[in-house]
């Protein structure tokens, strides 16, 4: 009975065993089960998701590279800055955040209107909110000091140009994305940019970062050395925003380069921009009058005409054309002078600036060879400048001419240009008939990698070298006797051409009798070129708006400190005074 | 209980391997923890060098920025009371008109 007892028992006990060890067994695959399902077919994406959790991959900015001028000055830099921005703070009340706003921004010194548009957008709910963009990191730790809740700040690089509004037209501006928006900024955007690096962030937990590697690596951006000279662009700036505002003109554009190599090193425009505040400038300074503007260049164009009929032998230096006539024979209004004239001869054509001649001696030119000189010297398309928004102009093809086309061309009407384009072609007459083109870089630069230097440029003759020199000498007897007498400078020869072209006044459709722009642009010391000028006035105001009367002496005034500032003397000394100045001439930069 | 005599020399070098592990171990973990020490300093030392080049390039542009030539001009016009000089009040000697 007992040993029956005991059977049964022991088979019961044996029962739940087995029981359990199936509950076991099935528990342990359905264990398994789960685990390759979670660990074989969904590797991949539980491996994502501890990746995500663990580490994450962020960029590294690439620092902008710097904009020297050419003496090395800097231009525009990047220095680092910090950002302030708001986040939400558990359980914060809209009154606490907006009290939060008022307190960052008045240690930030933001004006009543910036405030008013961050409590705006903090009333929209907006969960992240930028107090300050690219701030001193001065300013920023001044902020966090505070101790305000939600109130952080990152990294950053700030644009600065140091010299303000020097140069503004050139350098352009950046937008908040450190992206060039205009001028050498926008042009030359790719090798200032550099290229943006990555790294690995390694996170525990909390997703706190205890790692940081480095997977690319950011490569700096280039710096740029350009053919500015800041001093001379100071100069013309100076001397520029006197002659506008002295004029009353609306707007005024200065150039100077060197012939002999095209290259740009002043560019000024008024009005013009601190590039400190690209976004904040208006349109109207931001417009880079120099390259942007097409104008009809007036008499400053008859450099190209007589060009056209020296090179043509169209014309003999002591023929005569008959001036006093008003008609020529060309359809429409009758071609008048600024002054009655007689008989001229071609030098004197060129050097008074009679209209009547020069018609005439366009006409003797013919269309074609008119056409074509026009063409060579860069008419009608752009230069190629190193810049953005060049415009080309207008040089009308032939089939669009009328019957008074030649007589406008040759006086600088009927066509379209920019003030650089008037430049290069006197550049041209200047430089021996060598037209080299326009460019404001001078060396690209990165101590990591190898020099890059431009792309070379390649000059044109386009003119006989005896023609330029015969141009020359009567452009010079243009400033010695002519209209652009204003332009003379005791102790240098001075060539140059005026310009006075009157306006097209819409309303009216014809041309006004009462808006000018004056301009002047001509080269010194004649002899030996070391720097040609343009300097191009918009209406100005009152009696004087001739360009030998207004541009004229700005381009005196430019040229003679340019000249002394590179180290071109005078000749003779003017008059015998009480300074004694001993310097030493420098070989021109 | 009797206990077995363990041999003088090995006993000897049984210590010896002993105080040799442990020494390697020591080291081992000196080397670990000074190259963690050394690679801290090292990256404090390039965050260091980072923040001063950027210090440098800043203080280059601020140095920029005061020698502008419109402050210096400024300066010059009205705390210096500097003026141009009249026409004539410059001889320049050696003067030539032309360039190099």
């Amino acid at each position: 009975m007992r040993t029956a007892s005991r059977g049964f028992q022991s088979r019961k006990v044996n029962g739940r065993i087995r029981v359990l060890l199936a509950g076991l067994l099935a528990w342990a695959f359905l264990l398994a089960g789960r685990l390759v399902q979670l660990q074989v077919f969904g590797h991949a994406a539980a491996k994502a998701e501890v990746l995500e959790q663990s580490r994450s991959q962020a960029e590294i900015f690439a620092e902008r590279g710097t904009v020297f001028d050419r003496a090395g000055t800097i231009l525009a830099r990047s220095i680092p800055a910090r950002s302030l921005f708001l986040t939400p703070v558990k359980g914060e009340s809209a009154e606490a955040r907006a009290k939060t706003i008022r307190a960052a921004s008045r240690a930030l010194g933001l004006s009543s209107e910036e405030i008013q548009r961050l409590l705006s957008r903090a009333r929209q709910a907006e969960p992240f909110l930028y107090i300050k963009r690219k701030t001193s990191p001065e300013a920023a730790a001044a902020v966090e000091a505070l101790g305000l809740p939600g109130v952080h700040s990152h990294a950053d690089t700030m644009r600065f140009y140091p010299n303000g509004r020097l140069a503004a037209h050139v350098l352009g501006g950046v937008g908040l994305d450190d992206t060039g928006l205009a001028g050498v900024e926008y042009a030359h955007n790719q090798p200032l940019q550099g290229r943006k690096g990555q790294a690995l962030i390694l996170k525990d937990a909390r997703r706190r970062a205890y790692h940081f590697e480095t997977l690319v690596p950011a490569l700096p951006g280039q710096d740029i050395v350009l053919t500015i000279d800041a001093t001379l662009q100071y100069i013309a700036e100076r001397e520029l925003a006197r002659a506008v505002e002295a004029t009353g003109s609306n707007w005024g554009t200065v150039i100077v380069s060197r012939p002999g190599s095209g290259e740009i090193l002043a560019m000024a425009s008024a009005p013009t921009y601190d590039p400190n505040a690209y976004s904040s400038a208006g349109a109207e300074a931001q417009f880079n009058r120099a390259i942007q503007l097409t104008y009809e260049p007036g008499s400053t164009f008859k450099v190209v005409t007589a060009s056209a009929a020296l090179a043509r032998h169209a014309v003999g230096l002591k023929e005569t054309f008959d001036c006093s006539r008003a008609d020529l024979g060309f359809p429409g209004k009758p071609i008048r002078d600024h002054k009655p004239f007689g008989v001229l001869t071609f030098p004197e054509v060129v050097i008074h600036s009679s209209n009547r001649g020069m018609a005439l001696v366009g006409r003797r030119v013919g269309e074609v060879p008119m056409f074509d000189m026009a063409a060579a010297f860069g008419f009608g398309r752009k230069t190629g400048i190193d810049l953005s928004g060049e415009a080309a102009g207008r040089l009308q093809p032939m089939s669009a001419w009328s019957r008074r086309t030649l007589a406008a061309l040759s006086i600088g009407y009927e066509v379209a240009s920019t003030p650089l384009q008037v430049l290069m072609a006197v550049n041209a007459v200047a430089n021996k008939g060598i037209l080299w083109p326009p460019r404001v870089v001078k060396d690209i630069r990165d101590p990591a990698r190898p020099l890059q230097r431009p792309a070379p440029v390649v000059a044109l003759q386009v003119l006989a070298p005896e023609v330029a020199a015969t141009l020359t000498g009567i452009l010079e007897e243009a400033v010695e006797e002519g209209t652009g007498h204003e332009a003379r400078l005791d102790g240098y020869r001075v060539a140059g051409k005026t310009g006075t072209t009157q306006k097209r006044d819409p309303a009216l459709g014809a041309y006004s009798e009462r808006k000018h722009i004056a301009s002047f642009v001509g080269f010194a010391p004649a002899d030996n070129p070391a720097l040609s000028v343009i300097v191009v006035l918009d209406e100005p105001k009152g009696t004087a708006y001739y360009g030998g009367e207004v541009a004229a002496p700005v381009f005196r005034e430019i040229i003679r400190k340019a000249l002394l500032h590179l180290g071109v003397f005078p000749a003779s000394s003017p008059v015998r005074g009480l300074i004694t100045a001993s310097v030493r001439s420098e070989v021109v930069r | 209980m009797i206990r077995k005599k363990i041999p003088r020399r090995q006993a000897i070098l049984g210590l010896a391997v002993l105080v040799l592990t442990l020494l390697i171990l020591t080291f081992y973990l000196r080397h670990l923890t000074e190259t963690a020490r050394l690679g801290l300093v090292q990256r404090d030392l390039e965050v260091r060098l980072i923040r001063l080049r950027d210090e440098v390039k800043a203080l280059e542009a601020k140095k920029a920025e005061l020698l502008s030539l419109a402050r210096v001009e400024t300066v010059a016009r009205q705390d210096l009371r500097l003026d141009d000089p009249e026409a004539g009040q410059v001889i320049f000697e050696g003067g030539g008109g032309t360039h190099k």
